[in-house]
């Protein structure tokens, strides 16, 4: 019952949204592509740095546990870290090819 | 009349006239007769300069008992490179080390030379992280097949376990022959775009704090820039190592 009522309230709320469909095309046309470029910028470089982190903390903790081994565990690093860099740089491409 | 440097002036004024004709006579109309050289050609042509005479320059200086400064330097990142690259690949990698440096010396100096007022990193235009991508990339595959000959090929097939049957090897095969394919032609793209992005979204990031703030702030974002560039002539030369690792490395 109290679902139902919540899922009533909801879209009730969407009632709200008609008067903006209304307009549409009315007033100067907002820049969508530039919005969503905002948005997947924000989103591609949040990954990036999780994935980063995650990256770097395994890195510190197997030299932490083996600083003799620091050579390949530093090449792996660098490697793994401009490899997940360059996923989010592909996002920042699309944005200059695509907004205006 | 494009917006040229004057370096890039200087070259079409001098050959605007002779490097038009030729490619008229390839059915290419250049955008602006006046000036066919793009600033990015012009640049990487004032790099290639520049090596050659740096090389000519230690060639002429090498000695065994006194070696100088210069000397000292190259044979700083030829170890550094045939070191990387024997960890890498393996035995007989001291083959790669003249592609490898020469691509990273030209590499470093592309990105660094978009510092010095006068001048723009030819590597922030698509087409010159395109080339050397390819360049690498042929390189590779040439290696591969000058290694193992035809049977370079097998590569492509995906891994092969003997010990499966038949009936599953040979569908595995199928399925991973464009998935291979896909992933060669996607490592000449990450390497472009890499490379690429890089250099070009320095130049942005330094250009909007310039905006906003002129005085300080930009020679932050560009001490990053040399940052970068060391940092991606790295991944670049690393990268082409682990590729020619897959295609010349033998199975054990």
């Amino acid at each position: 019952m109290r679902k139902l009522s919540n899922l009533f309230m909801g879209l009730s709320l969407l009632c709200f949204v008609v008067p903006a469909l209304a307009q549409g095309g009315e007033a100067a046309a907002t820049n969508w592509v530039a919005i969503t470029a905002g948005f997947s910028m924000a989103l591609a470089s949040g990954l990036c740095a999780l994935g980063q982190a995650k990256a770097t903390a395994s890195a510190a903790e197997a030299l932490g546990r083996n600083p003799a081994a620091r050579p390949g565990i530093q090449l792996a690093l660098i490697l793994g870290l401009a490899l997940i860099e360059s996923l989010a740089l592909y996002t920042l491409v699309i944005i200059f090819a695509k907004v205006k | 009349m494009p917006e040229q440097l004057w370096f890039t002036a200087i070259l079409n004024h001098l050959f605007a006239g002779p490097i038009t004709a030729l490619l008229r006579l390839l059915h290419i109309e250049p955008k602006y007769p006046q000036a066919p050289i793009h600033n990015a050609v012009a640049m990487e042509l004032l790099v290639f300069l520049f090596l050659v005479a740096v090389f000519a320059l230690l060639r002429s200086q090498l000695s065994v008992d006194k070696p100088g400064a210069l000397q000292h330097t190259f044979e700083g990142v030829q170890d550094l490179i045939e070191g990387q690259s024997h960890e890498i690949i393996g035995d007989h990698s001291e083959a790669h080390t003249p592609f490898l440096m020469v691509l990273a010396f030209f590499i470093l100096l592309c990105n660094l030379i978009g510092l010095i007022p006068g001048f723009e990193s030819p590597t922030a235009v698509p087409v010159v992280p395109l080339g050397c991508a390819i360049c690498a990339f042929f390189y590779y595959q040439a290696q591969g097949f000058k290694h193992a000959g035809p049977a370079y090929l097998a590569h492509f097939l995906g891994p092969s376990d003997k010990s499966m049957s038949i009936f599953i090897r040979i569908p595995l095969a199928i399925l991973m022959l464009p998935i291979e394919i896909i992933s060669h032609l996607a490592r000449v793209l990450s390497l472009t775009i890499r490379l690429f992005a890089n250099m070009y979204a320095g130049d942005m990031v330094t250009l909007v704090f310039f905006s906003l703030v002129p005085l300080g702030v930009p020679i932050l974002f560009l001490g990053l820039h040399i940052g970068v560039s060391l940092l991606q002539t790295y991944i670049f030369i690393l990268l082409t190592t682990v590729y020619l690792a897959g295609a010349v490395a033998e199975e054990h």
